[in-house]
């Protein structure tokens, strides 16, 4: 056992942590940038390559760090900014991901090895008409024909649609489950408009049309036997999703517990009534637990724990759901001011509900949750 | 960072609960029942060691380290032993005997150590006044120096094992006019003139350990039994804070296991609507919660245990964490375990409406979970 990070994880934290804040400067990392397709992401992943953060859980070496860091780091990517997090993370942790496990040697070079080096940015289209893939069968496929695959279907809610380099795209081939590498040139990909969503203010999310899409053969990933890799897909993302609720949970915190000291009424700051100060206590015991609960489960993770899966959908629910509660509760300490748009708090509780619904829903979590608890 | 347990220690685990669920665990219901202690059980803990685990072996403790003491807790929680046990072990070996290790002299812990150990002597702490809670330094016990005695004077309310302890460590004002800095610490045998206890409290949960108010009357003890120097009480009673935030919470965290369980065994069971209720989504989620809790809950209280074991001093903001994480959240799995079961849950004979008792003490005892908020904002 064993509850510190190493003396390199910490130095990890600080270069990142560096990294951000010269990036944010006095600018908000939150803007709309459709006219320059990505840039402030692309900023952000070549300032990022300089630390080990785009490599963490991606590249297997000794000077890496592990999974635990990997959760420390996402957090605080998280609190600076959740749309550029969700951005870089799309594009490293999952879509790397994605190419460093499954993929050949060849497909490590063509598209790995652009990817963690900041060069390009990846997007992972998984969803279709709902959000959730696990209840219906994927409907996007892929027909071979000679030496290409011709890929139809249609995506939703793809993060970095409009604006990656490369897209991996989930379907079928031959019945079986397979992802296509399709990049941003290739004939037949027809990106959607841009969605406007209740969050997540600076990012890029579309749907994506794949009609008669062309491929080569050598660009698919599989085809797999079974949907394993589909749920070690959906486990990644909720990781993605539990590391961004601790950033958004300690940006709202900090947020209200500044405003608390600093804010007087009555003749004396708000954190000296107990309504303010209790809430604030509540607030970080939520997001002291959440932060030991995500290292944990990446530890599982990384030792290949056999309830690996299952923890980490505990850890989800229990994350997401705190996170809107601790946003939520931020609001109402920093009343009119937690009010205003670009407010940390405003902006976290909006984001919040995403991390519920996205990857494994918080609903389809507690039944996978209470399946395992039944032996079912 | 590294979660695991080591083998041995996972080993112990898996002994400790088979050995819990074949000695003590028929018990529980019966003695819940009655509001009665059971002193077999509490034997049996000390023969197989818990009472004194974490002491040396010369003083007929197991020499184990606090995470394996901690997960001893975790055990008998998920064995499904009663929340009154392991508050009553809790009360005895941590805040009674573990003060008494820590702080007396050689010749008390020879004295006291080895008895508390194996069971052959029960312990009580008083600290709580009917006036004086977690505002520990508005007691109004006195301890008067006279020569080479100590008189005591004062009463002590909510004492755990009080009616049947041996030994008390016993907390009192040397110099009332110091506040916290003139508390001191004493030890009171049973049978010692001008020291009683009052009758067991009827309370709402935890009612195989019995509670009650300590009095005492111009009770005489002899100066050595003076704990450490005149005026160090108050650090005293902290330092069982540590074991309070870890050993005392773990049995909260085995217990949420045991509802897991409990619960998954009764929902594929029980048929309604033709499935059994296991199949609805409602009670899966709820299954899901109660699982929640306690993988949420257990690494805040290992954390508490693993830093003792380093040496470093008690956190007080993560002990105030994990005390008012477990205390406040522990209740949502009760109540959904005794739902699950529904009418029949309402009923003692399932035991998830005693857990549902036993656990409402989490958020009161050893500081509200109020106190811990005050903690945590004073300190944050």
């Amino acid at each position: 056992m064993n509850f510190d990070f190493t003396q390199q994880e910490q130095k990890l934290f600080k270069d990142i942590n560096d990294a951000m804040l010269e990036m944010a400067g006095e600018r908000t990392l939150e803007e709309k940038d459709p006219g320059n397709a990505g840039k402030t992401v692309r900023e952000a992943l070549i300032r990022l390559e300089k630390t080990s953060y785009l490599k963490l859980g991606t590249v297997q070496d000794k000077d890496i760090p592990g999974l635990c860091a990997m959760m420390g780091a996402m957090e605080i990517v998280s609190s600076f900014s959740q749309s550029l997090y969700l951005s870089v993370e799309m594009s490293t942790r999952l879509f790397g991901r994605i190419i460093s496990t499954f993929g050949n040697k060849e497909q490590k070079n063509k598209w790995l090895s652009p990817v963690l080096g900041g060069k390009k940015l990846g997007a992972v289209a998984l969803s279709e008409k709902s959000m959730n893939i696990d209840n219906d069968p994927m409907a996007t496929t892929g027909v071979r024909e000679n030496a290409v695959i011709k890929i139809s279907g249609t995506k939703n809610y793809v993060i970095n649609g409009l604006t990656a380099d490369f897209t991996a795209v989930a379907g079928t081939i031959e019945s079986k489950p397979a992802i296509f590498i399709v990049e941003k040139e290739a004939t037949g990909l027809i990106p959607g408009k841009p969605l406007v969503t209740m969050g997540y203010d600076g990012l890029s999310v579309s749907g994506l049309t794949l009609d008669e899409c062309r491929i080569k053969e050598c660009d698919v990933i599989g085809p797999f036997e079974d949907n394993s890799a589909f749920n070690t897909l959906k486990m990644w993302e909720n990781q993605i999703l539990v590391g961004g609720s601790l950033g958004m949970m300690k940006a709202s915190f900090e947020s209200a517990k500044t405003y608390a000291k600093t804010h007087r009424t009555g003749g004396k700051p708000i954190i000296a009534y107990q309504e303010v100060a209790f809430k604030l206590a509540e607030m970080l015991t939520l997001l002291q637990t959440s932060q030991l609960f995500a290292y944990r489960v990446a530890w599982a993770a990384e030792a290949k724990n056999r309830e690996s899966e299952v923890l980490t959908c505990c850890a989800k629910v229990f994350c997401t759901e705190a996170a809107e509660r601790v946003s939520g509760s931020a609001l109402q300490i920093l009343s009119g001011e937690g009010y205003l748009s670009g407010n940390a708090a405003e902006r976290a509780y909006r984001c919040a509900k995403y991390g519920q619904i996205a990857g494994t829903s918080t609903e389809i979590a507690r039944v996978k949750i209470g399946n395992a608890a039944l032996g079912a | 960072m590294d979660f695991d347990f080591t083998k041995e220690q996972l080993m112990f685990k898996q002994e400790l609960i088979r050995f819990a669920k074949k000695e003590i665990v028929p018990r529980v219901q019966e003695h819940d029942l009655k509001g009665e202690f059971d002193f077999e059980s509490f034997k049996k803990l000390g023969e197989f060691g818990i009472l004194g685990l974490h002491f040396p072996e010369e003083l007929g403790g197991g020499g184990a380290d606090v995470v394996t003491t901690v997960l001893a807790g975790e055990a008998l929680g998920e064995a499904g032993v009663d929340g009154g046990l392991t508050l009553a072990y809790g009360a005895h070996t941590f805040l009674c005997a573990d003060t008494i290790f820590r702080h007396g002299t050689e010749a008390q812990k020879q004295k006291f150590i080895p008895k508390l150990a194996s069971g052959k002597s029960i312990g009580c702490m008083g600290l709580t006044e009917p006036n004086a809670g977690s505002d520990v330094a508005s007691m109004t016990t006195t301890a008067e120096k006279k020569g080479d005695r100590y008189l005591l004077n004062g009463n002590k309310m909510f004492i755990t094992n009080g009616p049947i302890a041996d030994v008390a460590v016993v907390y009192a004002k040397t110099q009332p006019e110091l506040q916290h800095a003139g508390i001191s610490a004493f030890i009171v045998e049973k049978g010692t003139k001008g020291f009683s206890a009052g009758p067991p409290l009827i309370k709402m949960g935890v009612r195989t350990s019995h509670t009650s108010e300590l009095i005492f009357q111009n009770c005489e003890i002899p100066a050595e039994n003076l704990l450490g120097k005149e005026g160090d009480g108050f650090l005293m009673a902290m330092q069982t804070v540590e074991w309070d935030r870890s050993a005392l919470l773990a049995p909260f965290v085995g217990s949420a296991t045991y509802l897991l369980k409990k619960c998954a065994q009764y929902a594929k069971g029980r048929v309604q609507f033709g499935r059994p209720i296991g199949q609805f989504q409602a009670i899966k989620h709820k299954l899901a919660d109660i699982r929640i809790f306690g993988e949420a809950a257990r690494s805040l209280v290992y954390r508490i245990a693993w830093c003792k074991d380093q040496g470093r001093p008690l956190n007080h903001l993560e002990a105030a964490i994990a005390k008012l994480y477990v205390g406040d959240w522990s209740m949502s799995p009760t109540f959904d375990a005794v739902l699950i079961h529904g009418g029949y849950g309402y009923c003692h004979e399932y035991d998830v409406e005693r857990i549902f008792r036993d656990s409402r003490l989490a958020p009161i005892g050893g500081g509200t979970s109020d106190i811990q908020k005050m903690i945590i904002s004073k300190l944050m």
